[in-house]
């Protein structure tokens, strides 16, 4: 069913959009003359390819050396650069040099000056930042740093909250989300290489992993997928997500996205490879399984008994929120043999005077909170508390109240909807809910006998999920050396091992008992 | 094309699944729950008066949109050959469908369980898919009609809770046996034991001079209680042998029944027994049973011989004759020779009863038996039923004391009065 589902997905991913080789080629040509030994001629160019002065942030400031008299014209794009720096160390020193024979590399104050010897290395540097300065009679132009790209600065995790531990989230800068992880990794085989992915926006992707601890198969097949895209412009990471997981169809996803720096400074010391880029507030953690969507790093910041403690009410909920309404559904009408004599009167009782069947009564329930959920996510924020009271009341007291849902199932969707929460991971999260609505209709159709019959079903597609190699139930099912971190954790003395599914090239991460 | 059909196919799933589903779909709002089935005679031969009796779901329920004031039980009686064909005959009566899901006892009356066909109609319980074994099977003096419609519990207004706490509570303190329909197949199959089943009434005597003097030592109905309580009695067995109902035990007869059982889960008795020390008052002791019987067995002999020893633990609570026998190693014995004594007499007396009332035993003494012989066949010719009567069989019972209650000395009698 997915290969014929993938091959509608790959015929759509392949064409191309019309007319776009046009322009791209024209914008190309251009770009592709060398530096003259005219000013004149380059500040027209330049002017040209900007489209200067319709495009207001480009700005050109030109001026003549102290000394020597030279003129001198020096671009860049006033909104993304830092323009204090330009004045102190460029224009300053320039305006007031008295050596004529100093070269511009002698007059300049910043921590680097590079050599661009044609148009193209001009305009790259213009557009990520840089300033950019010509000079009379030379036929190379020379650019400094002095990028100031607007951005939040670190504030607190917002969606993977934890009780202990480190409580700063990336955020949309690349550079500073860089910094957060060098900050924790103080190693020169750290590694971070880009790769541009986009034709005309030049968005950059940075792959991060350690150079002699991850699978280099890996860490080639992952730049080779990002080398391979042929897209014009891809944003951030929550896009470039879909494009490089291997099922967009499936329901679980195949790539984890952590808005933590701890977390994915985590799974880099293990071998992983993450993926950073600029406008995107978080990490792409890659290869995923199964248990990284479900772990949190708090389970590793508590205590072994209190993290394992936290696993087994996540785990536990995990079920809940799958079963319990269909398992309510199954009992009642299937079979109600198995439910004690009281709580069989009680529900029997409280379903006298509704009008529904228990499966519509579920499942409108179950609507109504997914759309109280909705609903609230998209609110502005002033409103944010209105709804909240608005859906309690009305999906509570005032339904039971008029006979239409049986108080019984309020509080099995209360139940269902708020064990859902436990699990942080969004695309898990939604992954839970889906299937929770299918096993509502199964249990509906067959009891628990549809139930079971689904659930092995789903637990084979899990078995079958692979991410980028790897079992998706890696390391229970199929087996692998590994440090035992599914369900419950190991004491952290005893998690000595790097997982066994990535090949890492070190599998040992401490010496036994981690003491010496 | 393939494809297309491919396609096809994956739409065409889930109309199979439509079209297939909802074979056993059962609202719970559209059942009635019966939690008691009475069976008693009828005139018609190869028929009885069947009973239902049903629960209101919504009594005891409060919920918001409003409660109600309805009866928290209704009966149905009609009379059918069995209780299968009844679920639906019963609906010109009943508006939904009759569920046994919370069926918890069987109540047939005396009458009826002292009929030769008796067996016939309670067979069919294990042919029904919905009836559980653990159903419990009660014996009523009245008719089982008149037992359903007359009993009125007081505070447990839901039924089922009634019968299940009521049997419950009654097998702990060992005023009724366990008497699950698994029980009475099995021991009606094995052709070698009683089968003991609750009794109870709600045919309660009223006049002063009907009624037991010794408290327990009693049938249902037979026991003086007053005050406003619940209007049926639960004590004491109807004793059957092959599937009919032969006699009764009392209650006290049926707690000495369990003590010597040991597959009987009776854990403590509080009993009251004449007090050795002054022969007006009476000493409540609390027996417990520590170890299992032991039983010998020659079978051999002519007649054949069992020895029973009863390991007893008891505590004896009261001392309203203030003699403080803790104190003294004399008194300790003599209450030991008096108690052993005491129980002794009123065991033989119960196992006397069984050989010559019953012709046969309820304390699962034939499985004991059965070790004694090499085959089956060397056994089934042995005949147990037949040859018990004949037994000689004494029991002995050892008691070791455990506590005189939380503070073991009291002052005498007559240092506190003079």
């Amino acid at each position: 069913m997915f290969k014929v589902l993938k091959k509608l997905a790959g015929k759509k991913r392949n064409k191309r959009p019309v007319g776009s080789e046009d322009t791209l080629a024209s914008q190309a040509s251009t770009k592709d003359q060398s530096i003259s030994y005219q000013i004149e001629d380059n500040i027209k160019q330049v002017k040209k390819i900007f489209h200067y002065p319709d495009n207001k942030d480009i700005k050109l400031r030109e001026c003549k050396i102290g000394a020597s008299e030279k003129r001198v014209a020096i671009f860049f794009i006033s909104t993304i650069t830092d323009v204090r720096t330009i004045e102190d160390s460029a224009i300053g020193p320039i305006l007031k040099n008295k050596h004529p024979d100093a070269t511009i590399k002698e007059m300049i104050a910043t921590q680097n000056i590079t050599h661009l010897s044609t148009m193209r290395d001009v305009v790259q540097n213009m557009n990520t930042g840089n300033a950019v300065i010509f000079i009379e009679g030379e036929t190379s132009a020379y650019a400094f740093e002095c990028a100031n790209f607007q951005g939040r600065s670190v504030e607190k995790a917002e969606n993977e909250v934890v009780i202990k531990g480190p409580k700063e989230a990336f955020t949309e800068k690349v550079v500073v989300n860089l910094s957060l992880i060098r900050k924790r990794i103080k190693n020169e085989d750290l590694m971070a290489e880009t790769v541009t992915i986009s034709t005309r926006s030049k968005n950059e992707v940075f792959i991060l992993y350690i150079r002699n601890l991850a699978n280099e198969k890996l860490v080639d097949n992952i730049k080779n997928r990002l080398k391979n895209l042929d897209v014009d412009a891809i944003q951030n990471l929550s896009l470039l997500e879909q494009y490089i997981e291997e099922r967009p169809f499936s329901m679980f996803p195949s790539v984890l996205y952590s808005e933590r720096p701890d977390r994915a400074t985590s799974f880099l010391e293990d071998g992983h490879i993450i993926l950073l880029m600029d406008n995107s507030p978080d990490s792409l953690i890659l290869p995923a399984t199964f248990w990284s969507f479900f772990h949190t790093s708090d389970d590793h910041y508590l205590r072994f008994i209190f993290g394992n403690f936290a696993r087994f009410i996540r785990a536990g909920a995990m079920f809940i929120t799958i079963f319990i309404s269909a398992i309510f559904i199954a009992v009642t009408t299937y079979h109600s043999e198995m439910i004690p004599a009281d709580l069989l009167l009680a529900i029997a009782g409280s379903r006298e005077k509704v009008p529904f069947p228990v499966f519509f009564e579920i499942l409108l329930m179950e609507i109504a909170f997914e759309l109280i959920r909705e609903a609230g996510l998209r609110v502005p924020n002033p409103m944010g508390p209105t709804i909240g009271i608005v859906g309690a009341l009305i999906l509570g007291q005032a339904a039971v109240e008029a006979n239409i849902i049986s108080p019984i199932v309020i509080i099995v969707v209360a139940l269902s909807g708020l064990t859902s929460f436990t699990i942080s991971d969004v695309s898990l999260n939604f992954a839970l809910r889906i299937i929770r609505f299918i096993f509502i209709f199964s249990a509906g159709l067959f009891g628990i006998f549809g139930m079971t019959s689904f659930f092995v079903m789903g637990i084979f597609y899990l078995t079958s999920l692979k991410s980028f190699g790897v079992p998706f139930l890696a390391p229970m099912s199929p087996h692998y050396v590994a440090s035992g971190d599914t369900i419950f954790r190991r004491v952290l003395k005893n998690e000595n091992l790097r997982p066994g599914y990535l090949k890492p090239k070190d599998m040992k991460k401490k010496s036994d008992e981690a003491v010496k | 094309m393939k494809q297309n059909n491919l396609i096809k196919l994956i739409f065409l799933i889930p109309f199979i699944l439509i079209l297939t589903g909802c074979w056993d779909l059962k609202g719970l709002d559209r059942q009635v729950f019966v939690i008691g089935i009475g069976l008693d005679v009828s005139d018609e031969k190869g028929k009885i008066d069947i009973t239902y009796l049903i629960a209101n779901p919504e009594v005891g329920t409060s919920f918001a949109g409003g409660g109600t004031e309805e009866d928290t039980v209704m009966t149905v009686t009609m009379r059918s050959p069995d209780f299968l064909s009844l679920r639906h005959s019963v609906n010109a009566a009943v508006a939904r469908e009759i569920s046994y899901d919370l069926l918890k006892v069987i109540v047939v009356s005396e009458e009826l369980a002292k009929d030769e066909e008796f067996i016939r109609f309670l067979y069919s319980a294990e042919k029904d898919r919905e009836i559980k074994r653990n159903t419990y099977l009660i014996v009523t003096k009245e008719k089982a009609a008149e037992f359903l419609s007359k009993n009125d519990p007081k505070f447990l207004t839901r039924p089922h809770k009634f019968y299940e706490n009521m049997i419950q509570r009654g097998i702990e303190v060992g005023f009724i046996p366990n008497s699950e329909l698994h029980h009475f197949f099995r021991v009606t199959e094995e052709d070698a034991n009683l089968f003991l089943a609750t009794y109870a009434t709600t045919n309660i005597r009223q006049k002063e001079d009907e009624y037991r003097i010794n408290e327990m030592d009693a049938l249902a109905g037979d026991v003086r209680i007053e005050g406003e309580t619940n209007s049926a009695n639960f004590l004491g067995a109807a004793v059957f042998l092959e599937g009919m109902m032969i006699g009764t035990l009392t209650g006290v007869e049926n707690r000495i029944v369990m003590l010597l059982h040991d597959a009987s889960s009776i854990t403590d008795i509080l009993a009251p027994i004449p007090d050795p020390f002054h022969e007006d008052y009476e000493l409540t002791v609390r027996i417990r049973k520590q170890h299992n019987t032991s039983v010998e067995m020659n079978v051999h002999d002519m007649p054949p011989k069992i020895h029973v020893t009863l390991p007893l633990t008891v505590d004896v609570l009261t001392d309203p004759s203030m003699e403080n026998p803790v104190d003294n190693k004399k008194k300790v014995e003599k209450l030991r020779s008096t108690m052993e004594e005491f129980m002794e007499t009123k065991i033989m007396a119960l196992v006397e009863k069984s050989q010559k009332e019953f012709k046969a035993e309820p304390f699962g003494w034939s499985l004991y038996a059965r070790k004694e012989f090499k085959t089956l066949k060397d056994y089934m010719e042995f005949d147990w039923m037949r040859t018990y009567p004949e037994m000689k069989i004494d029991v002995d019972v050892e008691i070791r004391f455990g506590q005189f209650g939380r503070q073991p000395k009291t002052p005498s009698y007559k240092g506190i009065r003079d």
